[in-house]
């Protein structure tokens, strides 16, 4: 007797999720993760000056607006045939280390902990489910951690303003590096905030991942996906400095390989969109919307590498540069965000280290008649892309594909699911009137999408109750 | 005894701000005003200014959360999900609420190009929330740009079809809060303000005089160059950035004074032009955002 549950909206995520799950006997046989939400960007960019693709395209995101303006430089730069100083590049990716850190603590802390804690302190953040298995004292002080992050994620963002003009949606990440220069003062700034916040990462943050881990041990065979990874690379190949930490990298059915960016490419046979034909290059055809197409159900492409799906993010980056055991689960994703981000705290460091006040690394840029470039850069998120083309200095091109595109994908004309469908195949789900395993399974991934979710069962009638 | 003499309160943005929000937590927790419901709903757009209000520090958003108001939903935080968060969101129908919208209203395809849930059994849209929500609310907050006139979500050639929340909740009033993203303060101030003495007095386009009355240009540390006419001619020089497209010059918004993340930096102390985020408008009139340029040659127009 196989039952369909659907969440819609996936809430705690970044944008709107749809999830369509079928089970058997208590088990997922079947899912559908849905993007449902379409702005269409790659369209937008299209006649507009070069220059504002780094401004522009940060508005795809609120929490990760830097990793655009980070992907956008650096097409541009190829583009334009720019190499940027390495001051330019160490101050830029200060500025990158700090959405790291705000969005690793916000992502564990607002989004995956009221899975599994009981934050009694506001109804807001209380959960549905019945699944709460933390003994009383360490529940009460994750649950108070919720609180306590707030001021530290604020702080993650104050320093990346500090070199940045704001955040989100910062003004400093731009052609050359960044657009201002360091002065001892910020570097002093920001350098007393790292401080307090690796302080809370080693105190509070990795603790409280690694407790939660002991009392939930079965979601470290839960939510494994395909088990392929891929990296751009983060942090890596200064001039003097070496890789930080990963260089560009992929694990395909287990064993290491070189990544060659010319195996990307998109499907979108089961997405809202048409197109000459199903499978491009990132650097070939823009789609059009079309919701009527049969088949499909969401907005997410399905990018594939060598015809396959592969996993990005913190887990897959630690794994393939070697600092994590070749563990792939719901648990290890979540386990991974957290030691991931004492890791950027320690890269931050050094390269504050290297920053030397007063360096100038503008200069006036000339647009170029024709040109065409990619900026591909691992995010908080995992692998992101960026490809446009310039015609009469404008953009005539641009395609984006996002870290959650990987991990969000739809199927494709090979039978293949989406990493995060497939890491939802054969889990068992205790309640199937509230699910928790389902959202939990997801989250581990940090969504950044848009879409909507509810739980349907047919013919359930849902009470309404008055709250006052 | 003598008279104590108090020195003069500060006048700053922020000293201003701090001092109506404390004010009110004093209120509800004398019991003076009643916390109201807060419906937060997320659009076609990035979810940016939950995660700016999140950044707020005076008040900070702890407070808010659980000294101002009940946030009864709310996308990025709350801890429900599907049909039982939709749930949750339907029940304040029935109650007194202030409702909050970021995000455009996608009008595209009977609203299905944003879907931000389901109930019973069918699509909840964007458009059917923020006409459904807007209807009843006591006031009705449209924070950043997307939600005040379609932003970045209604940017040429708009394939969603998107527009602001005026747009479809034409007799409504609303107070629009521009912004791309909404400063924390914007949104707190003008919520602090509400519960306190009501609306906030407002310009002829909805915004809270307190935040939208001066031209960023009338109070940039940069003016002296601007009337001496030194300009800069590349990102990171310390001048007037005006030549490099600075739109500072037609946006009312208060920027220079208030400053971003905790009163540290803002766009032109970057050395970057402000590009018009917090004006009507944003971001197709305020393109080309960078230009080097200083001279522009108009092509049959």
């Amino acid at each position: 007797m196989s039952r369909k549950i659907i969440i819609n909206p996936l809430t705690r995520i970044s944008g709107f999720m749809e999830i369509d799950v079928t089970i058997e006997n208590n088990q997922v046989i079947e899912a559908k993760t849905k993007g449902n939400l379409f702005r269409g960007f790659e369209q937008m960019l299209v006649g507009r000056n070069p220059f504002d693709a780094v401004y522009f395209t940060q508005r795809i995101c609120g929490i990760c607006s830097a990793a655009h303006s980070m992907a956008s430089s650096l097409a541009l730069e190829d583009a334009l045939n720019i190499k940027p100083m390495e001051q330019g590049r160490y101050l830029r990716d200060i500025i990158h280390c700090c959405e790291f850190l705000q969005n690793h603590i916000r992502h564990f802390y607002q989004y995956t902990v009221p899975d599994f804690v009981k934050i009694e302190q506001n109804p807001l953040l209380l959960s549905d489910h019945d699944d709460f298995r933390l003994p009383k004292a360490i529940n009460d002080r994750i649950s108070q951690h919720y609180f306590d992050s707030l001021p530290i994620s604020r702080l993650a963002h104050q320093m990346l303003a500090v070199l940045g003009g704001k955040a989100p949606h910062n003004h400093g990440v731009f052609i050359g590096g960044i657009s201002t220069q360091a002065t001892a003062e910020k570097v002093v700034h920001i350098d007393s905030i790292l401080q307090k916040v690796t302080q809370f990462i080693d105190e509070k943050m990795i603790p409280d991942v690694y407790d939660i881990a002991h009392y939930y041990q079965e979601y470290f065979h839960l939510g494994k996906g395909y088990g392929n990874l891929l990296t751009y690379g983060s942090f890596n190949n200064y001039k003097d400095l070496g890789t930080l930490y990963v260089d560009p990298l992929v694990s395909k059915n287990g064993s290491l390989e070189t990544f060659d960016e010319k195996k990307i490419q998109e499907k979108i046979d089961y997405s809202w969109y048409t197109s000459k034909k199903s499978t491009n290059q990132p650097s070939e055809a823009v789609t059009e919307p079309d919701m009527d197409k049969e088949k499909a159900y969401s907005w997410v492409k399905a990018p594939r590498y060598d015809h396959l799906p592969f996993e990005v993010g913190p887990l897959a980056r630690l794994i393939l540069s070697g600092e994590y055991d070749n563990r792939i689960s719901a648990m290890d994703r979540t386990i991974a965000r957290a030691i991931e981000a004492k890791k950027i705290a320690e890269i931050m460091k050094i390269l504050l280290q290297q920053i030397i006040p007063g360096v100038d690394v503008q200069k006036k840029y000339e647009l170029p008649e024709i040109a065409a470039g990619r900026g591909l850069v691992d995010t908080t998120r995992g692998a992101l892309g960026h490809w446009l083309e310039i015609k009469e200095k404008k953009l005539s091109f641009y395609q984006i594909i996002t870290p959650s595109t990987w991990d969000f994908s739809t199927r494709d004309n090979n039978g293949y699911r989406g990493v995060a469908e497939e890491a939802l195949i054969g889990t068992p789900i205790q309640n199937p009137d509230k699910p928790a395993e389902i959202g939990r399974i997801l989250r581990s991934f940090d969504p950044c999408m848009s879409c909507a979710t509810h739980v349907y069962s047919p013919g359930r009638q849902v009470k309404t109750i008055k709250v006052f | 005894m003598k008279p104590h003499i108090l020195p003069p309160e500060p006048m700053t943005n922020e000293a201003i701000t701090s001092r109506l929000t404390n004010t009110v937590i004093d209120n509800i927790n004398k019991g003076l005003i009643k916390k109201k419901n807060l419906v937060y709903l997320e659009l076609n757009g990035c979810s940016g200014n939950i995660i700016s209000l999140l950044n707020g520090q005076n008040p900070d958003f702890e407070y808010t959360l659980n000294s101002m108001v009940n946030i009864r939903y709310c996308n990025s935080l709350m801890a429900s999900e599907g049909e039982q968060a939709i749930e949750k969101l339907m029940n304040t129908l029935d109650e007194d609420y202030i409702l909050a919208v970021e995000g455009a209203v996608a009008l595209r395809n009977n609203g299905l190009y944003n879907v931000i849930g389901s109930w019973q059994g069918k699509p909840l849209t964007g458009l059917q929330a923020a006409t459904m929500f807007g209807e009843k609310a006591s006031h009705i907050l449209a924070v950043g740009a997307c939600a005040t006139h379609g932003g970045v979500s209604a940017a040429k050639p708009n394939p969603s079809q998107s527009v602001g929340l005026q747009k479809v909740l034409p007799q409504k009033k609303m107070i629009k809060l521009p912004g791309c993203p909404v400063h924390p303060d914007w949104f707190l101030g003008t919520l602090a303000h509400l519960l306190l003495y009501g609306e906030p007095e407002t310009d002829n386009m909805d915004r809270p005089l307190m935040f939208y009355s001066s031209l960023i240009h009338d109070r940039c540390p940069r003016r002296p160059f601007f009337d001496r006419g030194i300009f800069a001619e590349k990102l990171g020089d310390k001048t007037c950035l005006f030549k490099l497209g600075c739109r500072g010059p037609v946006t009312r918004v208060d920027c220079p004074t208030r400053q971003w993340n905790g009163h540290v930096n803002w766009p032109i102390g970057d050395d970057t032009p402000c590009i018009g985020c917090a004006q009507f408008g944003f971001p197709d009139a305020m393109a080309p955002f960078i230009s080097y340029d200083t001279t522009k040659v108009v092509k049959n127009e």
